[in-house]
């Protein structure tokens, strides 16, 4: 059982590069196999280990400072299951019986092994070696479609990564100069002793400016609508779930690395979250594209999740953000799906030229709304109860509240602007044969609606965390959703339809690659002056 | 050398990052500083008079292997992200017919 974390790294890797050198019909269903083993394993480790998981730290070769540690906690072992899951969700939605492009296979299979490892890494320096890997990887992904427009995204994606990653690096060998060791758990215990000098804080900043580019935060965000817009869906899908999550995850344990430090973090990291949510809605509101708008709409709900874990560990809120990172899983993974098949069909990304996929599509339909309904935060759907939860944490503090209901109101305009594609006659008939990529969207539908209704027995189970003081049938929370609707059918109607000059400056708003490394730099100096200096 | 000086080579490299208007000099910049960042740990592994870590050593003072070990991964690391980035620059290039940043931008390269 302690060998299970190496098995479900290794195991994703050699199906992959067994699959690539074989490159037969049959090798395929492999990966479907693997990805079966993989789950039962970690079931089985999950039995095992629940209540006492100080057992599963793991060396390996007995390097106790220096060498390879991989070790699982809650948090952890959640992120797990949420990954196999959105896998599975991917891996049946692209899979042809004897069609599959094998290296397309490769690669996803090789960026699961190597998303579990940063997971489960418990040194930083391997931290570093799977972030550079899930870059590398994530950009083959991106370019996979061979347009012009996936190669510059998957460059600009690639280069930008690759700075911020380099940043991380710089701040662990700061630590490692401190400390004389790369192991979390090390450096955690002793961090209390330099929590004080220069040396530390600037590494904690140089390790927050890396995780700002890979997660998309404020001011380094532009890379994600590029790289996440242009690539094909399911990668979208899957990079929009789940990898981007990767960075938040670094931020959650980075924290945990640094709570002895004395770092007061949570007010400067709630306004970046509430940055990025504002002004990913702005931008959202304003694009055309379909996947654009999803892509911007990844941004605005990172900045939801920012400003819940930016809240101090054990409290309500943090917990609020951490729901709200599988929440935004489930519900995106499926608009991104269902746009895939809708843009598929329809052979357009605009909004406006698509029109009556109700009568089309009833079934992707009905799963596009559900999808909706949840990130719009609708009481009954999963979206609402980690809102609710952020919600509760800020509801005294004012202009914290209203940032919160402003950012609301944006994302029902702009899912009222996007739901107008189910409106109109049918216009052509379609036959869809494709029964995995409906089971996987009903598979997603259904989470979301399920999480939403047995919130209070599933936040026990995983978080330990009582919900009971969220209730679904409020008027409240009816009333509050009705009021955040009617005020974007208004803005909609009055704002964003007539499409006037700023809506239109917004959405061709371009930055240069060189504008977004300067904008880094300066997040960076930013970053040193409130941590350091003040 | 003193570790300071490695943050200069550093620091270079982000100033050609965030004014570079060539992708071609962008890819350079990220491989000047990925070279500044393993100057620096190599610098603050180094121990002054130290021999190599290995079994017949010279002296009693030996230099601390872990910087050593580390950087080799990362400069493998480096090369295969220059490589992949040089490739991308050729397909950009195939496509756009320029790598220049803002002209790609210009040409509808912005989504």
């Amino acid at each position: 059982m302690l060998f299970v974390p190496v098995y479900i790294i290794f195991i994703p890797i050699f199906t992959a590069l067994v699959i690539y050198l074989f490159k037969n019909r049959y090798i395929n269903y492999l990966a479907l196999i693997a990805q079966a083993a993989i789950t039962i394993l970690l079931v089985l480790y999950h039995y095992a280990y629940t209540g006492n998981y100080e057992n599963t730290l793991f060396y390996f070769g007995d390097w106790h400072t220096a060498g390879i540690s991989l070790v699982n906690d809650e948090i952890s072992e959640a992120f797990l299951f949420l990954s196999v899951f959105s896998w599975w969700m991917v891996l049946l939605y692209t899979f042809e019986k004897g069609k599959t492009d094998h290296h397309f296979l490769f690669f996803l299979m090789f960026l699961q092994g190597v998303f579990l490892g940063l997971l489960q890494s418990n040194d930083l320096f391997n931290l570093f070696v799977f972030l550079e890997l899930t870059t590398i990887i994530v950009t083959i992904l991106i370019a996979y479609k061979k347009t012009g427009d996936s190669f510059r995204a998957g460059i600009y994606y690639l280069l930008i990564n690759t700075s911020g990653v380099l940043m991380f690096l710089i701040g662990i060998i700061l630590l490692y100069n401190t400390f004389g060791t790369i192991n979390i758990q090390y450096i955690s215990t002793a961090i209390h002793v330099y929590g004080e000098e220069t040396a530390v804080l600037f590494a904690y900043v140089l390790m927050m400016g890396g995780i700002a580019v890979k997660s998309a935060f404020f001011p380094v965000f532009t890379w994600l609508p590029k790289a996440h817009g242009v690539s094909a869906s399911a990668i979208s899908a899957l990079l929009s779930g789940l990898v981007v999550k990767g960075g938040l995850y670094l931020f959650i344990r980075m924290n945990e690395m640094f709570a002895g430090a004395n770092i007061n973090y949570t007010e400067f990291f709630y306004w970046v979250g509430a940055l990025t949510a504002v002004v990913g809605v702005m931008f959202a509101l304003s694009q055309k594209d379909m996947k654009q708008v999803l892509a911007y709409h990844t941004i605005s709900q990172i900045g939801i999740v920012m400003m819940g874990l930016s809240s101090l560990h054990d409290s309500a809120m943090f917990y609020g953000g951490l729901l709200h990172i599988f929440n935004h899983a489930l519900f995106k993974s499926l608009l991104f799906l269902g746009a895939g098949i809708i843009i598929k069909a329809y052979k357009s990304k605009k909004v406006g030229e698509i029109r009556g996929v109700m009568r089309t599509m009833p079934f992707v339909s009905v799963f596009m709304i559900v999808g909706m309904l949840s990130i719009t935060g609708a009481p009954f759907f999963n979206g609402f109860i980690s809102k609710s939860i952020i919600k509760y944490g800020i509801i005294d503090s004012g202009i914290k509240y209203w940032i919160l209901f402003v950012v609301n109101i944006g994302t029902a305009t702009s899912f009222i602007k996007l739901s107008q594609i189910f409106f109109g006659k049918k216009t052509m008939t379609i036959r869809l044969k494709a029964v995995p990529q409906r089971v996987t969207m009903m598979t997603l539908a259904f989470a979301c609606v399920v999480l939403g209704n047995f919130y209070i027995q599933i936040g026990e189970g995983f978080f330990g965390l009582p919900l009971q003081q969220i209730t679904v049938t409020e008027w409240a929370a009816f009333f509050d959703y009705a009021l955040a609707l009617s005020i974007g059918l208004l803005f909609y109607k009055l704002v964003i339809e007539p499409d006037y000059k700023p809506v239109r400056y917004i959405r061709n708003f371009k930055m240069s690659f060189e504008t977004a490394n300067y904008l880094f730099v300066v997040f960076l100096v930013v970053m040193s002056v409130y941590f350091i200096v003040l | 050398m003193d570790p300071l000086l490695t943050f200069i080579v550093i620091l270079v490299g982000m100033y050609g990052l965030s004014t570079s208007k060539n992708i071609i000099k962008s890819v350079f910049s990220v491989t000047i500083m990925e070279s500044g960042v393993i100057l620096l740990f190599l610098n603050l592994g180094n121990t002054e008079g130290g021999s190599i870590p290995i079994v017949s050593r010279a002296s009693e003072v030996i230099a601390d292997p872990l910087p050593q070990a580390l950087m080799i991964t990362t400069i493998v690391i480096g090369s295969t992200v220059t490589a992949l980035a040089l490739m991308l620059c050729i397909k950009v290039f195939h496509h756009y017919g320029t790598v220049e940043w803002r002209e790609i931008l210009a040409r509808g390269g912005g989504k």
